[in-house]
This record gives C-alpha cells, structure tokens and sequence, in this order.
C-alpha cells in the first residue's frame, strides 16, 4: 500500500467511483445493443444480433461510414503530412517565432469547436467554398494537426541528429538520407500519427455538423438518427462498433508509438 | 623514424577561421597533416576541436581560409563528396539496419555488384573483429561492438582520411584502455590518416603520432606526445598535458641556449632554452614535473637543487603516491608522484622533508603570463 494511500483512506473509494462514473454510461452503450427490445431501460428483454444486422441494410448508414472514411483518410494524410515537417524543423531548428508558431499549431486543442466551426462556416462562404466533404476535410486537418505534431515530435526529440549526418558523410544525398534514415526511423511515428488523426476526424462532430451540407459523416448521421425513437437500438449497435474500432486504433497507434521511442538506441 | 607516417600531406589546412555570431569557434587555422599519420586534436571542451573536425568533414563551411585534402580544395565539396569519413561520438549507428546494412550503407550508392558488397563487408568487419555478425541487429550490439561497427562503416569506403569524434569516450574505462591499443594498430595496419578529436589528454599521447593542442579556437602547439610532454610552449599547454609544478623565476643570465636562473625554494639553476617558447623576459616561469622530483627525509646529496619543507597533504592514486609540499616562497605546495613500489607510504602530513631535482627537469615556460604577475 502506498504512503499515500495510508494518509487518505477514502482515496481509493473516490478513485473507483469517479472511474464508474466515467465509464459506466459507455460500457451501456454496448450493452443495450444487444438488448431485444427497442426502449433503452432495464430490466433488460433479452439476447439478440438483429440491430447489427440492420446496420447493413441502410444505404444512408453506408453512404455515411464511406463519407466519413474518406474524411478520415485523407485528413489523416494531409495532418501527418503537415505534422511531419512541422515537428522536424520545432525539434531541429532554432529560428525566430519558433515558440509563437509551434504555439499556434497547438491552439486548435484550446478553442471551442463551436467557435472555430461556425468561423470556418462564415470563412469558407465567404470565399465561395460550399459546404461539402472538401470543407470538412479542411476543418479536419485543422483539428488533427496539433495531434500530429506532437506525435511527429516525440518521434523527432530522440533522433540523433549524428544518424542523418553519417548517412550524408557515408556519400548518401540529402534526399536519400531522408528516405534511407529519417524515414523508416521516424516511420512508426508516422503510422501512430495517421491512425490518432484518422480516429480524431472520425469521432469528430461539431466541425462536421456545420460544414457537411447534404453529405453527412458518421457522427452526424447518427446524430440525425437519435430523433427517431424507433431508430435508437440500430444507432447503439452503430456507436458500439465505432467505440470498439476507435479504441482499437488507438491502441495500435500507442504501440506504433511506443515502438517509435523504443527503435532509437 | 618510429611513426608510419610519409612526408606526402594529405590535409592542408591554411588560414580556417570559424565564427558563431560573435562566437570565434576557429581562429586562422594552419595545419598540415600527412599521408599515413594518426593526429589528435587535443584541449579542453569548447575550445573549437570538434568544429575544425566537422569543417574538416564538409557539415561546417569555414568562414574564412581554404581546406585542401588529396591536393584537391574542398571548396564547394560537401560533406557526401569528401574523401573523408567520420567515427561520430555517438557511434550513430542506424538503429533499424542490422550490422551488415549498417556497414553496407555506403557501399549501396557506388553501383558496385551484391557481391563484392558483401566480400567488403566482411573483409571491413574481419579488420575491427566483428567477422561474422552481419546479421546481427544495431539494437544487440555493446557499446564497444557499436564503435567498430563505425569503424568498419567508415572504413570500409576506404577514405583518404578518417576523422574521428572523441571515438572512446562513450566507453567505460577499461575498454577504453583496449581500444585505445587497438585503434592504433589497425591505423597502423591499413595506412588511411586518422585524424582524432578528444579532450583526454592520456588518449591522445598513448595514440598519435603529433598532437596539436587547442585552446580558445587557436592552435597553440603540434608536436610528437613526448616532445609535447618534455617541451610545452606556454603555461596552458604545459597544465593541460600531465600534472606540472609552476616556479616563478628571475632571469640572471642567458648564454647561448642556457639559463641561468633563481627560483624561491629551489635557489640557483642553470636550464635549456625551451626552443617551442616564443617570448623571454626577466621574470620566467618554469615548470617540474611531478614525478621527476625526488623526495627524501635526509638531504640529498646528487641534485642540482634542493629544498626542504613540509608535506602538508598525501593522495594515494594506487599505481602511485602523490605528496603536496609546502615550501618557504611558493604559494602553491609542489606536487611530488613516487611510484608505489613496496607497499608502503613513507612520509605522513606535518613531515620535514627534502626536494631534489635535477637541472634538465626544469622546463623553461617563457616569459611569465600576465596573470601571473605580482
């Protein structure tokens, strides 16, 4: 037993309960899902698999897990991307406004999404830009971004600036040493880095809501869906799955991490 | 001569000069390094060694003066164009190759065959006896496997200079000690000028052929190890290279290349002109090694000069005893090394006891620097 456990006796009490509070609500979340009856109450009516298997039959359902995909895919790309060379030259240069641009990188994590989605609404309007899965993946990129960078530069803060310099002295090229060393060293970062960005535009709602149009995302498909009584088991067995892969690919992206910290002796 | 080194220069450094902002890294750099001789860049951190090695490389442009290797300027050269390659302090040995591809990395551009890729690897890792772990993977290796697979990397693109990064000074003591040894040897074996930058003075003597000495981006001395011992040319080189006794001096009289001085404690000394010193004047400084004292309870009587005083601390090193002896007109005590030949400590602090020295211990420093004027 910890020392800090003898001095407050009730620390582990309060630390269970908060954690059943926080997750409690999610783990009912699966549970009803399979619950063979369509009012979310207990007690519970029984077993039963059919609101997963509706799930297929929705074309709307299917049109959005496929806009959503896209989103997440290509959102994932361009942060990773911008991430990649972001975190490279915070971790390796010293220039001017390096704290001021690395801050405002990071401000995404910080503004209410409301704020920057109904700005970005006005912004993109107002140059012409329509609602649409392209304005989605913009805002997107935004949010990802701060993820990104963090991830690239926690790949980046352990390299050793000496391996991109033996490969250049070894008659490497700049271009070659960056695709034979910087690369595949830093290259689980990436791949933790496009799944975590990929899972943030997928979860993503309030940016999705107001920029979507008439081609809706998962979330805001399954938003649309709550007002419909009839519908809710179909969205719990939807959540449900969308909660499962999202933890999924976080963990797979941690252990891409973790194997980023781990590959650089 | 002892060395393997030939009179062809293969490095010409003239005039190299190295700012950072207002910083001078390197100032005006002159240096000649020759075919088949193991150099080391001695002095202590910060004082622009490792820069001049890094624009020695090409990763540093100089500012100022010009880098000739092989009678060709380097000008305009990079790094990855030079006949040069590096050992870096860190080994960087790239962590998601294993060590055949590690040494390999080099090889991989020149279009030579599978082949003969693979007859030079093993041939490079026979020479730092790593023979057969090609397959080995970076993360497997010891610190000291690490630095020979750098050194076959290096090596095996058989450069006309290899430059070498405070090579052993990721390695715990002993080892260090072996490699110290086995760097040599393999320098002397294959022939390629090593050119070595380290802040250990012992490393540097045991290994090189000259050493050149640096404080403060200048270049203050190059010489052999023993002649940089027996000969320092200012009061900087002399305490950075072994433990050294400092004696003011006054200058009585100088005859073709002897002194005739006096010195507090000591009294009257007839010395050789130090041909490496620049400047003399009527107050001199001089040095005597530690181990080149004798010290003895009765006086002695075969010494050119002799002083009585007080031990006034011990410190026994194992291989060897220092004593610290106060003497009348010298504010620091003189350091005494004896060797430790029996076991035994022969004086304790608070002991009376007898300096003698020989007149060709005494090494003529020159002129006595400004701080240390009265």
């Amino acid at each position: 037993m910890s020392s800090l456990q003898r001095f407050i006796p009730g620390l582990l009490t309060y630390a269970t309960l908060y954690l059943v509070f926080l997750y409690l609500p999610v783990l009912l979340l699966p549970l009803f899902s399979f619950n063979d009856g369509t009012i979310v109450a207990f007690p519970l009516q029984g077993f039963t698999l059919k609101w997963y298997g509706q799930l297929g039959q929705q074309d709307t359902l299917i049109k959005a897990l496929g806009n959503s995909l896209i989103v997440g895919g290509v959102t994932a790309v361009f942060s990773t991307a911008m991430g990649l060379f972001a975190a490279r030259a915070f971790v390796r240069y010293r220039f001017k406004g390096r704290e001021l641009s690395e801050g405002l990188v990071m401000l995404p994590l910080v503004i209410p999404g409301i704020i920057v989605a109904s700005s970005m609404l006005v912004l993109f309007i107002s140059i012409g830009l329509r609602p649409s899965l392209t304005t989605i993946i913009l805002g997107h990129t935004f949010v990802a971004l701060p993820f990104a960078v963090s991830i690239m530069k926690s790949s980046f803060d352990q390299f050793d600036q000496s391996l991109e310099e033996a490969a250049f002295d070894l008659g490497e090229s700049v271009i070659g040493t960056f695709r034979r060393v910087t690369l595949p060293i830093v290259f689980p970062g990436i791949v933790a880095s496009l799944l975590m960005t990929f899972t943030v535009s997928f979860d993503e709602f309030v940016l999705a809501f107001f920029l979507s149009g008439n081609e809706p995302t998962l979330p805001v498909y399954i938003w649309s869906q709550i007002r419909f009584p009839a519908k809710l088991p179909n969205t719990l067995a939807l959540g449900s799955l969308l909660l499962f892969f999202s933890i999924l690919l976080l963990m797979i992206a941690e252990s891409f991490r973790r194997r980023a910290a781990k590959s650089q002796i | 001569m002892m060395e393997n080194r030939s009179d062809k220069k293969i490095i010409e450094i003239t005039g190299v000069t190295k700012r950072f902002g207002s910083f001078v890294a390197v100032c005006d750099l002159n240096l000649d390094l020759y075919q088949g001789e193991f150099f080391s860049l001695l002095g202590p951190s910060g004082c622009g060694k490792t820069t001049a090695l890094r624009i020695i490389a090409g990763f540093q442009d100089p500012d100022k003066g010009e880098i000739v290797i092989d009678g060709k300027s380097m000008r305009d050269v990079s790094a990855n164009k030079r006949p040069t390659n590096m050992v870096f302090q860190s080994y960087a040995i790239f962590p998601h190759l294993n060590v055949g591809n590690n040494v390999a990395f080099g090889l991989r551009k020149s279009g030579i065959s599978r082949s003969e890729i693979d007859d030079r690897v093993s041939e490079a890792l026979e020479m730092v006896e790593l023979d057969g772990l090609e397959k080995r993977s970076a993360e497997e290796l010891s610190g000291g496997q690490r630095q020979r697979v750098a050194l076959a990397r290096a090596l095996v693109l058989r450069p006309k200079v290899l430059l070498l990064d405070e090579p052993l000074s990721a390695l715990d003591k002993k080892l260090r000690e072996t490699m110290q040894l086995e760097l040599r040897r393999l320098q002397r074996s294959i022939g390629i000028t090593f050119v070595m930058v380290t802040h250990d003075q012992y490393e540097a003597m045991t290994m090189s052929d000259r050493i050149g000495v640096m404080f403060d981006g200048k270049l203050e001395q190059i010489d052999r190890p023993e002649d940089l011992y027996a000969r320092p040319c200012s009061k900087d080189v002399a305490s950075f290279i072994g433990g050294m006794n400092f004696l003011p001096a006054s200058l009585k009289e100088e005859s073709g290349n002897v002194l005739d001085i006096s010195t507090p404690g000591f009294g009257d000394m007839r010395i050789e002109i130090n041909s490496n010193v620049s400047k003399h004047g009527p107050k001199l400084l001089t040095g005597i090694r530690p181990e080149q004292l004798e010290i003895s309870a009765k006086k002695p009587s075969d010494y050119d000069a002799m002083a009585q005083g007080k031990v006034v601390d011990v410190a026994f090193y194992g291989e060897s005893i220092h004593y610290f002896v106060g003497l009348d007109g010298i504010d620091e005590p003189i350091t005494v090394a004896v060797p430790n030949y029996f076991h035994t400590m022969d004086y304790q602090r608070g002991d009376t006891v007898w300096l003698g020295v020989q007149n060709a211990s005494v090494i003529d420093l020159g002129e006595i620097p400004d701080n240390m004027k009265d």
